[in-house]
């Protein structure tokens, strides 16, 4: 849009004014469409994509308990506004509608949602799933923390996401901090031979990789079974028999459920049933990948600490 | 009977052979001495466990459910005039499926999933008999029928339950349903009925035999096919009930094992059925042995392995009998 300046006339005049009008509307627009593009933000998730939201999400769906949580802790709880099944922590969430269990999610809730972000579980969603959200212009951040600093920066980044980066930054620093000091404190004790238990049928463990068994290295435990290839291998009680660990430890089913641990009575010449270093650490504490790994990694020490006195 | 008498004895030297090698290898490296030492009564206590209270309770438990397995694939077999007829074939291991998982789904273990999952199997049981026998005009064929419906009908139910239950249940579920030995059930009442059953051979035997050629001529020949035929079911289902207990739903066995035995020592009721026994529990007891130790310390359900060893071996025996 342009006007031939003719100058000298009236003609000219108003088309001077005209025309700066115009650049001064220009100029505005510019700015406007300048200041947008610095709003966008943008991270990389777990996958290694980018994910890019227009100014901080406002609108979460979360799809794991695991992803609840760190939204909860990036600050942006009050921007959570659907969950998916058993995500019952903090306590607030567990008053949010739900879209699905994880592994099979209501595509239609979320998306009449009209979420702006997505929060999804490498481990646990459906990628399928979630490629027909990601199609329909919803951004989605994949999560899938495997080492401690993995837990503190996604924490930082679903903060950056949602605009509360100095919260984000702040609980993720003092995390790694408290972790780093247990690791301090627990750097030169004698170490514990540890079975952790994960499932009695079929009998499950983990190995070095999983968080569990990095929180067992922390705390001065040897994992037995840490060598092991897969993250979460299936075993015979006869491997675990020949193993004999100091200490079997297991989250159970529930807190105080001790069956499990009751299970290996059976076998008074393990040596850990022997000096009775059987213990349960909460498993909510322990089994997700979220901040509260830090209370959860603290108890599995003190028990430790324990089972170490006993040998 | 002479060849028949070899036939068992070689079966028997196999399945002798075959218990051995599973209490003798495993993820913990024991000796074939140290083994020995322990069933003389010496040996380390933590060998004692490893051999008396995980292996030996574990390769017979894996004996008497591949045997009774195979038996009942045998009686079925017969029973419908069917080839395709394995001990499943009627709905029973999904009635029993249903009382695991539900129980699992619950949160229980241990006796209560078996216990759960053998009222399942003779729900499964009645029902198809009762459906099958109400109007009175009974045919093989209609109580196939009414057992594949209703089997199907169990299948729904059991894709229900997985498709509810949480994802921390799944694992145990599957392993239930691909059947596998490790809960370590007691095998004392499955060698017992496996043992009772061999021996009722002797006075069914002759009419199996007949009855196998069709009813008429069963008939024709003086016996009373009804009740033979119902008793022949309730057998089988109380065999299959007992091996589901102590398993879950193991496949293949029931199926190919009477098959590959005909194949070999043609269709005589008096020899298959002992020769099942053996046979079909010397696989079991093989292919749990290894599930054991392929992948050792991780372990596979026993399920997988019957079929990976038996198809082939099935195939080989179709192959050279053409």
């Amino acid at each position: 849009m342009s006007s031939v300046v003719i100058p000298g006339t009236a003609t000219a005049r108003e088309a001077t004014v005209r025309l700066a009008d115009v650049s001064l509307v220009t100029v505005v627009a510019l700015l406007l469409l300048l200041a947008g593009r610095a709003e966008a933000v943008c991270v990389e998730d777990d996958q290694h994509r980018t994910v890019c939201v227009d100014g901080p999400a406002r609108r979460l769906v979360s799809l794991s308990p695991g992803a609840t949580e760190l939204l909860f802790s990036a600050g942006a709880g009050g921007q959570v506004t659907a969950v998916s099944a058993w995500s019952d922590y903090p306590p607030q969430a567990a008053n949010l509608p739900r879209v699905g269990d994880s592994n099979r999610l209501d595509l239609e809730a979320i998306v009449t949602l009209e979420p702006d972000l997505v929060v999804a579980w490498v481990d646990g969603n459906s990628a399928t799933q979630l490629g027909k959200i990601e199609a329909l212009g919803i951004p989605v951040f994949w999560l899938q923390p495997r080492t401690f600093t993995d837990i503190a920066s996604a924490v930082e980044r679903l903060a950056l996401l949602t605009g509360h980066e100095d919260i984000g930054a702040a609980r993720a620093a003092d995390f790694l901090a408290a972790m780093a000091e247990l690791r301090n404190r627990y750097r030169d004790v004698p170490p514990v031979r540890v079975f952790y238990q994960v499932w009695h049928q079929p009998l499950m463990t983990i190995n070095d990789d999983e968080l569990i068994g990095r929180a067992i290295r922390l705390c001065g435990g040897d994992n037995v079974f840490g060598h092991l290839p897969r993250l979460v291998p299936r075993l015979s009680t006869e491997a675990v028999l020949e193993a004999n660990p100091d200490a079997i430890i297991t989250g159970g089913e529930d807190r105080e459920d001790r069956r499990w641990l009751d299970q290996w009575q059976r076998f008074p010449e393990l040596k850990a049933v022997a000096v009775d270093n059987l213990f349960l650490v909460s498993p909510s504490l322990i089994q997700r990948p979220t901040l509260r790994m830090l209370e959860g990694s603290e108890q599995l020490c003190q028990v430790l600490e324990q089972a170490r006195a006993r040998l | 009977m002479p060849g028949y008498s070899r036939a068992l004895a070689v079966l028997a030297a196999l399945s002798l052979v075959c218990m051995a090698l599973s209490v003798s290898v495993g993820s913990a490296s024991l000796s074939v001495g140290d083994t020995f030492a322990v069933l003389t009564g010496t040996g380390t206590p933590i060998q004692q466990t490893l051999v008396l209270e995980l292996r030996l309770p574990r390769t017979l438990t894996g004996f008497a459910t591949g045997g009774l397995l195979a038996v009942a694939g045998a009686l079925m077999q017969v029973l419908l005039r069917n080839p395709l007829a394995d001990p499943y074939v009627l709905g029973l291991s999904g009635g029993a499926a249903v009382g695991a998982l539900l129980a699992m789904m619950a949160g229980v273990a241990g006796a209560v999933v078996s216990g759960s999952a053998f009222a399942g199997a003779l729900l499964a049981t009645f029902l198809v008999f009762g459906l099958a026998h109400g109007t009175g005009s009974w045919t093989p064929s209609r109580l196939l029928l009414t057992g594949v419906v209703v089997a199907a009908g169990w299948g729904a139910l059991i894709a229900l339950i997985l498709a509810m239950s949480p994802a921390r249940q799944l694992p145990g579920m599957l392993y239930w349903l691909m059947g596998d030995l490790s809960p370590a059930a007691n095998p004392v009442p499955g060698l017992i009925l496996l043992t009772l059953v061999c021996l009722l051979v002797f006075p069914l035997g002759r009419s199996l035999n007949v009855l196998a050629r069709g009813p008429m001529q069963a008939a024709a020949l003086g016996v009373s096919v009804r009740p033979l035929e119902w008793t022949i079911y309730i057998l089988a289902s109380l065999l299959t009930a007992t091996a589901v207990t102590m398993a879950g739903s193991v496949g293949f066995v029931g199926l190919v094992v009477p098959h590959m035995l005909r194949l070999v020592l043609g269709n005589d009721q008096r020899l298959i059925l002992p020769a099942c026994a053996m046979a079909g529990g010397s696989l079991l007891v093989l292919a749990d042995t290894l599930a054991r130790v392929v992948i050792a310390p991780e372990q596979l359900p026993v399920g997988v392995i019957t079929a990976l060893l038996g198809v082939p071996t099935f195939l080989y025996l179709l192959y050279r009998s053409r």
